[in-house]
This record gives C-alpha cells, sequence and structure tokens, in this order.
C-alpha cells in the first residue's frame, strides 16, 4: 500500500508541473512571493530544494527497505515544512529534533560549508558506521558541526534537555565572558554560541501526540517556570502538527486549545501557503531570541504515507481521507505556490525534481555498500569511554590552598575537631566545596539546595559562597532537574543535579536511561553530557520517612549501560569518591550516579553510643594518591583476617563491622570486611582477590532481595569463575518500606549477618 | 552519458609536456587571441606553440592562467556534449573557470575574470606558495607532516597561512620572511624525486589575507562581472555548493571576488562533497596536464571510495573499464 501511495504523490507532482504554466510575470530573485513577506523568491526556490530532498530521501529509503539495504522509514514526507525553521534558525542555535526533521536538516546543513546532507542521510538509511551521527547505531537526526545533538525522541524524552540547555546558556555565557572556563573541548563553536555578539535559542521540535507525554509537559511547564521567575529561557518549541499519532487522531484544536493560552510562554501558529508559513516562524523566532523567553510554535503540516513504511493506514482511515491528505502534500502546495506567484517557472521545479531524484538513487546505489558495524566492541566503543590514569591525575590534582582559604575562612575542614562538621553530610558539603572551587564549571542545584542548603544540609553555604547562578534550586520535578543537568553540560557546564530521594529518580529515570547515558553511543562520542547526580537513599532511617524516604533499589540503575554508581558509606571515603566521580565525568563524559546513604549523613558512633566511630578527618586535596577514589579502589576493614569475607557497602558497611566484632568475639570467626564503594562497575578484581584468601564470602546487601542489589551479581560471577570456597548472601526482603519499627522487619540487621556468617562458616 | 563532475585544474598545471595545448581553429582559441589583443598581452597561440617551454615567459602569471582558462573550457565543451554534468569544481584559479564551464559566467567575461585576476596578482603582491606532501609516495597520510605544518602556520600569524587543502598535500602561502620560516619549519621531504617544501613559481600568496589588495581591486572593478545561474550546480573553495535554480548572484560575485581570495581552498573538500551528494560515476579532470590525478585520488582513497584504500588499489581501479578518474589533459598527452 505505502509503496502505491509514495508512486501516487510522486506522481500528482509530476502531473501538476507538467500541466502548469508559467505566472504572467516572474519575480526578481530578490522579490518577495507577496507584498510584505520576508520569502523572497530565491530563498522560496532555495527551500523547495530543500524540501524535495527531504522528500526524495524517504521515497529511497523505502526502495533501500525494500531490497534489505535500509533500516528506517519513518519518514519527513508531509512535514517539509519544516525546513522554514531550519533556513532561518541560525548555525550556533542548538536544535534538539524529533524525527521527522529531514527538511529542517537539508536546510540547515545547506549553511555548514562542505556538509553532505545527502549522503549522510543515506549512510544513516543504511546503518552504515560511516554515519558521521550515529556510527549505524540508530537513525538519528543530528551534526556536530551543525550543533544537533541526536536524539531519539519517540517520547518527547528529549524536551527537558533542550529546555535545559536554553535555561543553561546564560549561565554559561556568563561564566565564558567573565573568563571563568573554557569550554571542555568538543562543545561546538562555544565562542560563537557564548560570546557576547551572539543571543542563541534552543529548538525543541515534537509531534502533536508526543506533546502529551509527561516529559514534554514537564519541560513546557519548566520553561515557563522559569520565565515566571525571570530567568533567560530562550526556547523555540515547535509543534509539528500533523493530527494524528500513529493510528490515533488528535482531537481538532487541541494544541491551540491547551498552549495557545499558556501565561509565560508565547504562542505561534505556522500554517497556509509557504511564505505565510515563512513569516509565522521568522516572528516565532524573533520574539524567542529578543524575550529570551519560551515560544510554543504550532506548525501545521500532513502525514503522508503513515507512521512508518511499516505501518499499514488503510486499517484505519478510508481511501478518501487518505487522499485528502495527499492533496495537502506541501510539496506539491509549494510548487503551485511558487509557480503561481512567479518566484519559479516550472521548468525549474521540474529540473529540481528530475535532478534530485537521479542524485539520490545513484548515491543510494554507493552508500549500501558503505561499511557497517562489525563487532560488539566496535558497537560498544563509546558507551562507557574509560581513561584510569587520566582520572586518577584529574582527581588527585591538588586544590590551591589560597583559594581554598578565601572560601572556607580560616577553619578549612581538614582540621575540623567538631564531631558535627565530621560526619559523612558534612564531608559531602566540603567536597562539593572543593569541586566547586576546582572546577567553575560546576553548578549544584536541586530542590532545597539552595537557599536552605538541602534537606540534610548536605549544600549548605554553597549558594552563599559560590553565587545563585551555581547553586540554585529548581522546581520540584525529578524529570527538569535532570533535564536541567543534561542541558547544562551540553552547554558546556559539569552539572551536580540531586534528587531528593532515591524513589523518586522513578519518576524520571529515563532521563538518564534513555537520554544521559545514551548519549555517547548514539552520537558515537560525538556528544557527551558529562554529570554526577546526587541522590540521597536507602534505608535504616529509624522507622521515618517510610518507603519513599527508604527505597532501597538500585536496580533500575545496575541495568543502564555505561552509568557509574559511587556509594559511599564514610565520610572520609565520600570526599574521595566524590573527587573520583567528578573526574569520571569530566575526563570521559560519562554520568555517575552518588549515591548518599541518608541514615549514615549523621550518623557519629560505629559500636558504642558516643564512641565516635563513623566520624572521620576530611581528607585534604593536597595532591596525595589517595586524595581520591576510583572504580576497583575499595575499602578494606580488618586486613588480617581470613575466615570469611564480607562484601558490603553503605549501611551494610556499618552493620558487617559491628556484625564482625560479635563474629569475632562471640562465635571465633574472623571476617574481613570489604567495602565495595563502587556500586557500578562492580570491583569484582578486588572481591575475586580478597575471597581468594579468604576462602568463604557472605554478600551483605541492604537492598530488596530480587536484582534490586548486587548480591545476584557478585555471587553470579564468582560462582561462573570457579570460586571454590561457599557463598551466601543477605539480603533485604522484597517488600515496600512501611513506617515505624516494622521496618527493620523487612531489612537485614545485624543478627542476620551473624546468622550467615556462622552459617557459611560451619 | 555517463554522469561526470568536472574539476578545472589551477595554475600549475600548464608545464613544459602541455605545450600545443591549443587547437588553433578553435572558437575559444580565436576568441581568447582577441581579447589578448585586446589586453596588448602576448597570444595565446604563440605561447603555446613555443619550441620550447620557458618557465619565467610561460609561468608569468598573465600568461599562464590565460593559456589553462582556455584549454580547460575546450576540454569542458567535450565534456557537455558527450555527458550529464552532475557539478562542476576547480582548484583556486580553477574556480574561475568553472564558474565560465558551468555557464555562470560566459567565455569571455570568464576570460576576464581569469585574466585581471592574474595582473593584479602580478603587480604588487608580494610572497607567494609552497607545496608540502601529507601523504608518503603509497599515498598514505603521514599524520606528523599534516601537525608541522599546522604548527609552523599557528606559528607565524600574519606571515603564514594555510591557502590550499588538498587533502595529500598542503599549500602554504606568505610573506617572504612566512614563507622562509615554513621552510625552516617543515622537514625536507624527497618524494616522487621532488624536494618538498617546493616553492611554487611565480605563484602569489593567494586564497590569504596577504591578497586582500588583489581583492579590493577585483571589488572595485569587476562589480558589475555579469553573472548567470550556471548550468550545473558549483561546489566552491568551502565546499559549498552553488544551485543552477537559486543561487545567490550577488554572493556569488562576493564569494568570488572577496572570499576566496583572501580565505583558503579546500579542494579536498569540494571533491569530497562531488562524489557523495551527485553520485557521478566519473570525475573529469579537465587539461591541461594531469596536477589533480594524483589528488584526486588521494582524496578518493582518504574517502575509501569505491573500497579503494591503497595507491595500488587506485591503479588497479584506473585501469578497469569503471575508472573514476578520467584525465583530459593526460589523455591527450
Amino acid at each position: 500500500m505505502s509503496t502505491n501511495r509514495v508512486a501516487i504523490v510522486e506522481g500528482n507532482l509530476d502531473s501538476y508541473l507538467a500541466g502548469a504554466r508559467p505566472a504572467p510575470r516572474l519575480l526578481e530573485p530578490g522579490e518577495a512571493l507577496r507584498p510584505g513577506s520576508g520569502l523572497t523568491a530565491r530563498a522560496a526556490i532555495e527551500l523547495f530544494e530543500d524540501q524535495y530532498l527531504s522528500r526524495t530521501l524517504d521515497v529511497v529509503a523505502r526502495d533501500m527497505k525494500r531490497v534489505g539495504e535500509g533500516f528506517y522509514t519513518i519518514s519527513s514526507a508531509g512535514h517539509e515544512q519544516n525546513a522554514v525553521i531550519g533556513a532561518q534558525l541560525r548555525l550556533t542555535d542548538p536544535c534538539f529534533l524529533h524525527y521527522r526533521s529531514g527538511g529542517l536538516m537539508m536546510a540547515r546543513l545547506r549553511k555548514l560549508p562542505a556538509a553532505t546532507p545527502l549522503w549522510d542521510t543515506l549512510l544513516s538509511f543504511a546503518a552504515s558506521s560511516e554515519d558521521p551521527i550515529s556510527a549505524g547505531r540508530h537513525k538519528v537526526w543530528g551534526s556536530r558541526a551543525a550543533w544537533v545533538p541526536p536524539q531519539t525522541s519517540t517520547i518527547a524524552s528529549h524536551v527537558p534537555k533542550a529546555v535545559g540547555m536554553a535555561y543553561s546558556l546564560a549561565r554559561s555565557r556568563r561564566l565564558y565572558l567573565r573568563g571563568h572556563y573554557q569550554p571542555r573541548p568538543g562543545v561546538a563553536d562555544a565562542h560563537a554560541v557564548l560570546g557576547p555578539a551572539h543571543q542563541a535559542i534552543v529548538l525543541c521540535t515534537f509531534g502533536d501526540a508526543s506533546v502529551n507525554h509527561a516529559t514534554a509537559l514537564a519541560g513546557i511547564n519548566a520553561a515557563r517556570y522559569a520565565k515566571r521567575r525571570d530567568k533567560p529561557t530562550p526556547v523555540l518549541f515547535v509543534c509539528e502538527d500533523n493530527h494524528r499519532g500513529i493510528s490515533v487522531e488528535t482531537p481538532r484544536r487541541w494544541i491551540r486549545d491547551f498552549y495557545s493560552n499558556r501565561p509565560h510562554m508565547q504562542y505561534f501558529e505556522a500554517k497556509g501557503t509557504v511564505d505565510e508559513i515563512w513569516d509565522s516562524v521568522a516572528l516565532a523566532i524573533q520574539t524567542c531570541r529578543t524575550t529570551a523567553g519560551p515560544v510554543f510554535l504550532r506548525l501545521v503540516t500532513e502525514r503522508l504515507w503513515g507512521h512508518a513504511g511499516s505501518d499499514v493506514e488503510t486499517a484505519y482511515r478510508t481511501l478518501e481521507e487518505i487522499e485528502s491528505v495527499e492533496a495537502k502534500d506541501p510539496i506539491l502546495l509549494n510548487a503551485q505556490r511558487l509557480i503561481e506567484t512567479g518566484a519559479a517557472t516550472p521548468e525549474a521545479l521540474q529540473g529540481i525534481v528530475a535532478q534530485t531524484r537521479r542524485r539520490v538513487a545513484e548515491a543510494a546505489k554507493e552508500a549500501i555498500r558503505r561499511p557497517k558495524l562489525h563487532s560488539a566492541a566496535q558497537i560498544m566503543a563509546p558507551l562507557a569511554p574509560a581513561d584510569p590514569d587520566a582520572w586518577r591525575r584529574a582527581a588527585t590534582q591538588p586544590i590551591d590552598q589560597a583559594q581554598r582559604q578565601s572560601v572556607f575562612g580560616a577553619h578549612l575542614p581538614e582540621s575540623v575537631t567538631t564531631p558535627t562538621r565530621r560526619t559523612l553530610a558534612s564531608h559531602i558539603n566540603h567536597a562539593l566545596h572543593d569541586e566547586m572551587i576546582r572546577h567553575p564549571e560546576v553548578l549544584v542545584f536541586g530542590e532545597d539546595v539552595g537557599r536552605k542548603g538541602g534537606v540534610y544540609g548536605v549544600t549548605q553555604r554553597l549558594q552563599e559562597r559560590f553565587g545563585e547562578a551555581r547553586c540554585f534550586d529548581t522546581l520540584l520535578d525529578e524529570t527538569t532537574i535532570l533535564g536541567v543537568a543534561q542541558g547544562a553540560a551540553h552547554a558546556g557546564l559539569l552539572p551536580i543535579p540531586e534528587i531528593p530521594y532515591l524513589a523518586y529518580l522513578h519518576n524520571a529515570i529515563d532521563q538518564i536511561r534513555g537520554e544521559a547515558c545514551s548519549l555517547q553511543f548514539f552520537s558515537n562520542g560525538q556528544y557527551s553530557n558529562p554529570m554526577v547526580v546526587r541522590i540521597a537513599g536507602l534505608a535504616y532511617q529509624k522507622g521515618f520517612g517510610g518507603h519513599f524516604h527508604n527505597d532501597n533499589s538500585i536496580g533500575a540503575l545496575r541495568e543502564i549501560p555505561g552509568l557509574v554508581i559511587a556509594c559511599p558509606a564514610r565520610g572520609d571515603d565520600a570526599a574521595r569518591l566524590l573527587r573520583g566521580a567528578l573526574a569520571i565525568a569530566n575526563e570521559s563524559g560519562r554520568v555517575v550516579v552518588y549515591l548518599e546513604p541518608i541514615a549514615l549523613y549523621h550518623e557519629r558512633d560505629l559500636y558504642e553510643e558516643g564512641d565516635g566511630g563513623w566520624l572521620s578527618d576530611y581528607p585534604c586535596p593536597d595532591g596525595s594518591p589517595d586524595s581520591a577514589l576510583l572504580p576497583g579502589d575499595v575499602g578494606i576493614h580488618h586486613p588480617e583476617h581470613k575466615d570469611l569475607l564480607i562484601v558490603t557497602y553503605a549501611n551494610g558497611l556499618r552493620l558487617s563491622l559491628r556484625a564482625a566484632r560479635t563474629l569475632a568475639a562471640e562465635h571465633g570467626i574472623r571476617a574481613r570486611v570489604l567495602d565495595m564503594r563502587w556500586l557500578a562497575p562492580l570491583p569484582m578484581d578486588a572481591i575475586r582477590a580478597h575471597a581468594q584468601e579468604c576462602g568463604k564470602v557472605l554478600v551483605v546487601d541492604e537492598c530488596r532481595r530480587t536484582q534490586a542489589g548486587v548480591a545476584d551479581s557478585i555471587i553470579a560471577e564468582l560462582a561462573e569463575g570457579a570460586f571454590p570456597g561457599r557463598l551466601a548472601s543477605v539480603r533485604s526482603a522484597d517488600s515496600y518500606i512501611p513506617l515505624g519499627a516494622a521496618a527493620n522487619l523487612v531489612l537485614i540487621g545485624e543478627q542476620d549477618i551473624v546468622g550467615a556468617a556462622r552459617k557459611v562458616c560451619s | 552519458m555517463s554522469r561526470v563532475a568536472i574539476v578545472c585544474p589551477g595554475r600549475g598545471s600548464y608545464t613544459e609536456a602541455t605545450l600545443r595545448s591549443l587547437p588553433p581553429e578553435h572558437e575559444f582559441v580565436q576568441a581568447a587571441e582577441k581579447l589578448r589583443a585586446d589586453y596588448g598581452l602576448e597570444s595565446l597561440l604563440a605561447l603555446d606553440g613555443a619550441p620550447r617551454f620557458e618557465p619565467a615567459r610561460h609561468l608569468r602569471p598573465a600568461h599562464v592562467s590565460a593559456l589553462i582558462y582556455t584549454a580547460s573550457m575546450i576540454d569542458a565543451q567535450k565534456v557537455w556534449a558527450d555527458h550529464e554534468v552532475v557539478c562542476v569544481l576547480g582548484n583556486s584559479m580553477g574556480w574561475y573557470t568553472s564558474l565560465a564551464v558551468a555557464g555562470s559566467l560566459s567565455f569571455e567575461d570568464g576570460f576576464h575574470l581569469v585574466q585581471r585576476m592574474a595582473l593584479w596578482q602580478e603587480t604588487g603582491v608580494a610572497g607567494g606558495q609552497l607545496i608540502y606532501p601529507l601523504v608518503n609516495e603509497d599515498w598514505q597520510p603521514v599524520p606528523e607532516r599534516k601537525a608541522a605544518a599546522l604548527a609552523a602556520i599557528a606559528a607565524h600569524p600574519g606571515q603564514l597561512f594555510l591557502s590550499i587543502d588538498l587533502g595529500g598535500y598542503l599549500v602554504l602561502a606568505g610573506s617572504d620572511a612566512g614563507l622562509a620560516a615554513a621552510r625552516k619549519a617543515l622537514p625536507p621531504v624527497q618524494q616522487g624525486g621532488v624536494p618538498y617544501p617546493l616553492r611554487l613559481a611565480q605563484h602569489g600568496p593567494y586564497h590569504t589575507p596577504l591578497a586582500q589588495g588583489v581583492s579590493d581591486a577585483a571589488v572595485a572593478d569587476l562589480s558589475g562581472l555579469p553573472m548567470a545561474l550556471p548550468r550545473a550546480p558549483m561546489i566552491d573553495g568551502t565546499g559549498r555548493c552553488w544551485s543552477p535554480w537559486s543561487s545567490d548572484l550577488e554572493a556569488l560575485r562576493r564569494y568570488t571576488l572577496v572570499d576566496q581570495v583572501i580565505k583558503p581552498y579546500d579542494l579536498r573538500a569540494g571533491i569530497a562533497v562531488a562524489i557523495k551528494e551527485f553520485a557521478p560515476e566519473r570525475l573529469m579532470l579537465l587539461g591541461p596536464g594531469n596536477t589533480l590525478g594524483g589528488i584526486t585520488g588521494q582524496v578518493l582513497l582518504a574517502e575509501t571510495w569505491k573500497g579503494l584504500k591503497t595507491r595500488d588499489d587506485f591503479r588497479a581501479h584506473q585501469a578497469g573499464p569503471d575508472a573514476m578518474v578520467v584525465s583530459m589533459g593526460l589523455a591527450r598527452a
């Protein structure tokens, strides 16, 4: 069906052009299509070239699929008026595009010397490893040189980061202009975007169906919220309204009704003739640029040939409906408009059509012969770039003491003796100070992190000391927080967002899973969004807070490809881990989760009340090799013990140390305790080595039993590695955490550890 | 009718081997001779038919440019008659030829452009160009050579510039001091019996800010140059395409008279854009000579076009029935 409709739509254009008569008077190249319009005859023809190139690529994509050489057929056919946006934006306006953006990309890349949009698109259809943006990993619209980070965009999950980037541009520019930082190498044409002469806006496109996604609503809401707070957020939302999501029709006027009267966001519509669309788009862009606030543009489009090549449109549309859509084909209507206004002759448009068809078809024959991805290693190469030497060098760089004194005052954190300033929370706070000194581009933000200094005081005084531009409160939405983080990273900053509770991460986890962690993969390492996501979590808060403040599952994080997870238990480790985490993010563009056990934030004691066993001295960032911790750097307690190896982390470390004392004192079992510190990647080399020495292993995992923690993986790794000794684990129950003392009934306790240890040693 | 891209040669293409390139009766030769007389310049046929090649005489910019332009235009005429021309590009002065080959300028206006640019270059532009290979004898990249060239440019701002990126070679241009510094900085290379870096005889510091005077003169004198939409897409020295239907002729004039005179020329990008965006079956290298044969081959290898990776691959491909590079100057010689 689709193929026939393709031929019919192409035939409609040919028939029209064959029968069309030139206008009585041809326009001069610089003459507008109608008085007062900004679209000249010359620009209109140029636009038609780009639009028809996009159309032809869509036709050929289906031809390629038919012969088993093409792998993507979601097309831009019917959406080509988006080329008007591509023609009018600057190359220094970053674009976050949805998948029907062929016309826009053709028009945008025209501005880039030596660009090869036709060839690049064919390579992406063919999943060639030479596809310049994703290297065959996905059909995405993207370009390093044209500042179009690749998006898959099927669920509008790119909207929050587009808003985040718009929100971050002003901060980035401010720091840049003050000479406070030089953007990392690879940030496209930073001066052009951040320099004083430019006022970049961020484009974010989506469809009328995908705008209903929670992520889209969150992003648009965040942009309006920022505007309400007078924060510059120049983002141009373009809803390409084709009135349908796959088979489901969008209610009439849905987009207009919902978005045309939203406070703190201007609304425009682009519809009608190509020159009318041109002028509406111009106004929307100008408004966004001059007001530095969010603008919503509804661009009326049509969807030709179904959702994708595999979509049988006749299953939900009548032939009459299909034909009525085809009659509104923008290529056909633009051809009519150009000829009737005298902007072009039928012969000129026929020439464009013929030449474009020919060259795309010929180029496709070559494109399908280009190399494909050939090994898992090649595919995964950009997923998790690792340079441990560089990480260690960066993480152990000393920080200038004079600068530290100017921030901390006379009492540097390493010299304090007050117990309340030697806790886990305090040392994370100190380490955040140090990293903000070390990296002027570091931003700390989240709910309540600014003036209040965090729910648990972890970010105290950061705003006061480093200013609102670098430490700020966001609205109460985790999706937005992670969107801002990605956007800030795109703008060259180094974000440390805070998710207040682990349970709330799941509200927004796709921003890490589907977006942040996939960026290097889908851009073949050309784009990265380095960040350290601080998440307060895990249980043992003495019955307070219930499940949502005591969530004990990291399963959803552990399965994300490329994600690094650091998890401190003690204050001194926390500082050193944060340095490592920042270095991994900054040096390799990685996304790192820094999981903070809430119950240990203010814990002072280990064995007895008042023993101060959980307090620690702050490790000075003095350049010493042990001033930072990297993946694989585990903590070993009781290294002289050899009866049993207890492998654990976070609250489990404190519980295990207490249990180890009981085991030694009461049962004669001398257990060595290994603090993993890193939960992804797992420090298996160290675990194996210590397991070998101790002969028996007990994994103490405070997360829920079934795939919520790390125990299954560690046991499986050891078993598959033919570890000869006994293996056991204790894990919490597969339950949500109840309120009050009942919480302890579903969490592992010291006695569980003691019991399991005795059993494994029996 | 095969789909072909036309590639127009630059200033180095007229040599001893290309004497007698011009058929005296050809309409372009006749027209050129008339124009030469109007300029009061020596007859092209006299130069072309000279018993021996005299570098000082033949390579004078005003002579060699006109000889090359005329010879190239004659070849182009044959290509248009026999093939479907999908795009036109050229190297350096080959851009002027491209404009005429593609029909954006008439033969006569193209001739004026070439002739005047050459004459302005002879008056008062100090400095010159040198060429340096970035690939070895087997056409494989030697990255340290490129690094050395770029470092030399960076070390002498205002004196030394990137002039032309040929892919397998770089042309650097600069003041005499800049060129002297480059000769010192670039490790000497003997390749194909030629010692590099090699100063290009009678070449000015084109495609650099040092040629601003030429550009100023061109703008003052040629701003009325009558340009038309080309018959086929043209690819300029930045790799940008100029459409037969939508080119901005004022921008085209500005690019021709200003931008490409004072900014680097990227032939490598031009060839890459031609093969990828216009899918030619053949690249027709216009005569005279075959200065771009190897350079084109090197770009094809860099792109692993048709799977070609080595110089031997390229030789074998060229010996086959679907040879992609056709050197018209070579065929005639």
